[in-house]
């Protein structure tokens, strides 16, 4: 074809790419500033630049709500309800982990330009994993992401267990990369193609009589997937990356490039491996006989028992929020593999509960390791007492990542299970297994609590601790949709069920 | 078997024996040569499957750059002459049935699929090609890795600069 | 386009032969009487110190990711210029912005200086550097010379 002719898509596709082109200019922007401006004074205004950068943006996605879906640069992209869903929640993430940095006291005198500029790299990367239509722009996009994450991951040079952290994350990331890339080769192999809608097309003939390339692609490209997720077997490298890297960057860590890759999983199974029922619309079919969508139960299965054993035994609570993170993600899996309209919008709407409970908790946590110095449970002990609020905080973000009522955990669990059951008989031991879990996860949340609260403080440790305004603000903000939500969650669940419109192709 | 058979078996096996020599080596020089072995001879793979700018790349970015930057990072670590090098093997055993395992399922499943195989005509060179898709469909990624290489840079640069106290 | 291959392709061959076959007459000709004094490193005639492996300048290791970016960079610009004359200047237009992001990360890296090798801290004159050091010594001397002459 012509060159004029991509040309002209792609120069239209431009003002529907004003969001990303926004993070750019702001991640040029912070380069340019820090360059400029040489004095360590200046790291507070590289964060309102990165802030202003992530809002403005925010204000660009929102923006994009009234616009119809379409394909964007010669298939690289779409812009749909679902990538716009998963952009205001990086957005979200993002602002708050910047807020999280700048309260912070492990950041405070280290030099932050790098630090924001690859924040909004990585928070480029994950627009791009909720939007990617093609194999290469996939590759690229969850590439992005991972090389950012790799360098915040051990952004605190002089500690070791922060570079250990970044080490696991380079090795493990770079691994999953090469099993996901042979699935990809292999995807291609079969079908000569890289765009998800055509792969949909040829796989469906190609399928029948390639059963085995198929699964075993399919099993290779879970590996890149559920490595950003952090599924059971390939969680190792969150604990040790949870731990060691700063804690701001941790809580964003377990909520933006976790949402990313469910984003990506989701897309790509819809598209590229299923196809829609004939019988009704909501529900998807899997491509030929490959059963994918059992593989993801097992998976999903596997990841919520594994993370929450581990973390009965964790003496952290850095690394026990690591586990937690890590059978949540299996929750939220349970949510894509029924294949239905009500399944993903399970896992949609428990991503956004996650999203408030997980940020709340890590942020408690840096509160305390502001406070004390140390993220022990045993250094827990009547916190309670010393400092009220936080640790109210604190039981509200845990009972709500336990699932309980009035949260917005409970309605989050309550989607999942519902989806699991309506889509028939054949996933009920899932939601059982899904239902012990939450009980034995009760265990250990309810240990810290019990730390907190039913024991006292030894006396010479018997004072008040002085809780930062600010933290006091951000912890209230956290807590409130918490409440709110789980009380009155209507809006929030229109918003998730107008998310689930997926481009479905041009061909 | 012809040349073309010939000369391929000459860069497989040269391959598989580097990456052996590459794995089992006990000195990292020698492991970072066995490497660099390897990665040549896919760069003579690549030239026989037809795809001349790929087997430039691999030639000029990971023998000429990436290797040089693999035996910087060994001299760069201080005293690694004298110190065993090699962890303990564990799980020998389970390790080789699974590596097995599934050396013969990806031999089966190569074997058995019937690929999308496209015949390479008469090899015409492939840079003019990629010039025009990485202009045309491919823009996006193209002007992403750009970016994907500005923060590998700045990353890189940040790791591995000395902190000033 | 094998053909254009073959060349470099024998020349691999005939240079490898080459060394290999100079090493292997070297070997059967030269006359081997081996010692312990031979088989030390040459070092002036000097009797080496530890071994010969040193530890580098990390500002190798830097220089060297740096060019890595950039022989990347190139890969991306030289199919770019093969089709630069057909596809014209919006395809040029297209380049300038990627090599401008890449500018960026060039002047990131020059002006955090990455790029400036690792000076000696002192200035020209250790006593520069340090003045109290050589006060210290310079008092630490007169009272030894106090004493002696006491």
């Amino acid at each position: 074809m012509e060159f004029s002719h991509f040309l002209q898509i792609n120069l239209a596709s431009l003002p529907y790419f004003i969001p990303e082109l926004m993070l750019v200019a702001t991640l040029l922007a912070l380069i340019i500033i820090d360059l400029v401006m040489k004095k360590p004074s200046s790291s507070g205004w590289l964060a309102v630049v990165a802030l202003a950068g992530v809002l403005i943006t925010l204000i660009t996605v929102v923006n994009q709500y009234n616009l119809d879906s379409r394909s964007l640069f010669n298939g690289m992209l779409v812009l749909d309800h679902f990538s716009l869903f998963f952009k205001v929640l990086f957005l979200l993430a993002a602002s708050l982990a910047i807020l999280f940095s700048m309260a912070s006291i492990e950041l405070a005198g280290r030099p932050v330009g790098e630090y924001f500029t690859l924040l909004i790299a990585l928070v480029l990367g994950m627009f791009l994993m909720a939007a990617s239509t093609n194999l290469i722009m996939i590759y690229i996009s969850i590439e992005l992401v991972s090389i950012s994450s790799f360098v915040l991951a051990a952004y605190i040079k002089r500690a070791t267990r922060s570079s250990e952290a970044g080490l696991k994350y380079a090795i493990y990331g770079a691994f999953s990369s090469g099993l996901m890339l042979y699935g990809f080769s292999l995807l291609y192999g079969l079908t000569g193609t890289l765009d998800l809608y055509q792969l949909a097309n040829l796989l469906s003939d190609a399928v029948a009589q390639n059963p085995l390339v198929v699964f075993l692609a399919v099993l290779f490209i879970l590996a890149g997937f559920g490595y950003k997720i952090a599924a059971v077997p390939f969680h190792f490298w969150a604990p040790d990356v949870y731990e060691g890297a700063p804690t701001p960057m941790t809580a964003f860590f377990s909520v933006g490039p976790k949402a990313a890759g469910f984003a990506l999983l989701i897309r790509f199974f819809v598209s590229g491996m299923s196809q829609p029922s004939l019988v009704e619309s909501t529900v998807w079919q899997a491509i030929g006989n490959v059963n994918w969508p059992q593989l993801l139960a097992v998976i999903s299965a596997a990841t919520m028992t594994l993370g929450n054993l581990i973390a009965l035994v964790q003496n952290n609570v850095k690394r026990l929020l690591a586990y937690s993170s890590i059978a949540h993600a299996g929750y939220a899996l349970m949510g894509t593999v029924v294949l239905t309209q009500e399944g993903y919008f399970a896992t949609l709407f428990y991503l956004v509960a996650y999203y408030l409970m997980n940020m709340g908790a890590f942020l408690v946590v840096i509160v305390f390791q502001d406070l004390i110095g140390s993220e022990k449970i045993d250094d827990y002990r009547g916190l309670g007492y010393r400092a009220p609020l936080p640790a109210v905080a604190m039981g509200l973000f845990l009972f709500s990542l336990t699932g309980l009522p009035p949260t917005v955990g409970f309605i989050g669990k309550f989607y999942l299970f519902a989806a699991l059951i309506k889509a028939g008989e054949q996933y009920y031991w899932l939601a059982v297994v899904g239902v012990l879990n939450s009980v034995v996860s009760l265990y250990y949340y309810v240990k810290i609590m019990k730390y907190m609260f039913l024991d006292r403080p030894s006396e010479e440790k018997a004072t008040a601790l002085p809780v930062a305004f600010g933290m006091n603000i951000m912890l209230i903000v956290l807590m409130v949709p918490i409440l709110l939500f789980g009380l009155y969650w209507a809006p929030l669940q229109e918003f998730t069920r107008n998310s689930i419109q997926f481009f479905t192709g041009v061909f | 078997m012809s040349y073309f058979d010939l000369t391929f078996y000459v860069f497989a096996i040269g391959a598989v024996v580097s990456a052996g020599m590459m794995v089992f080596s006990r000195n990292l020089i020698y492991c970072a040569v066995g490497l660099l072995f390897a990665l040549a001879s896919i760069a003579g793979i690549y030239v026989l499957l037809g795809a001349d700018f790929l087997a430039a790349t691999q030639l000029l970015v990971y023998v000429g750059g990436i290797l040089a930057l693999l035996l910087f990072g060994i001299m760069l670590s201080v005293k690694f002459t004298g110190v065993e090098l090699r962890t303990g093997t564990l799980q020998m055993l389970p390790g080789l049935i699974i590596v097995a395992g599934l050396f013969l399922l990806l031999l089966r499943m190569i074997y058995r699929a019937e690929w999308a195989v496209q015949t390479p005509g008469d090899m015409l060179p492939t840079t003019t090609t990629i010039g025009k898709r990485i202009m045309t469909d491919l823009l996006i990624p193209f002007e992403i890795a750009s970016i994907l290489l500005l923060i590998a840079l700045i990353g890189a640069a940040y790791m591995a600069r000395r902190e000033r106290s | 386009m094998l053909l254009h291959f073959a060349a470099p392709f024998i020349f691999v061959i005939v240079a490898a032969a080459f060394i290999a076959l100079n090493l292997l007459i070297s070997r059967l000709l030269q006359p081997r009487v081996p010692s312990a004094g031979k088989n030390t490193t040459y070092e002036c005639g000097e009797i080496p110190i530890g071994s010969s492996w040193v530890q580098f300048n990390i500002r190798f290791y830097v220089i060297t990711l740096i060019f890595v970016i950039f022989d990347v960079e190139i890969v991306f610009l030289v199919p770019w210029a093969v089709v630069f004359k057909d596809l014209g200047w919006f395809a040029f237009v297209e380049v300038v912005i990627f090599v401008f992001i890449l500018l960026v990360g060039l002047a990131y890296a020059w002006r955090k200086g990455d790029l400036e090798w690792d000076k000696p801290e002192t200035g020209k004159f250790a006593r520069d550097a340090a003045p109290q050091l050589f006060e210290e010594v310079g008092t630490e001397r007169q009272q030894t010379v106090q004493e002696v002459t006491l």
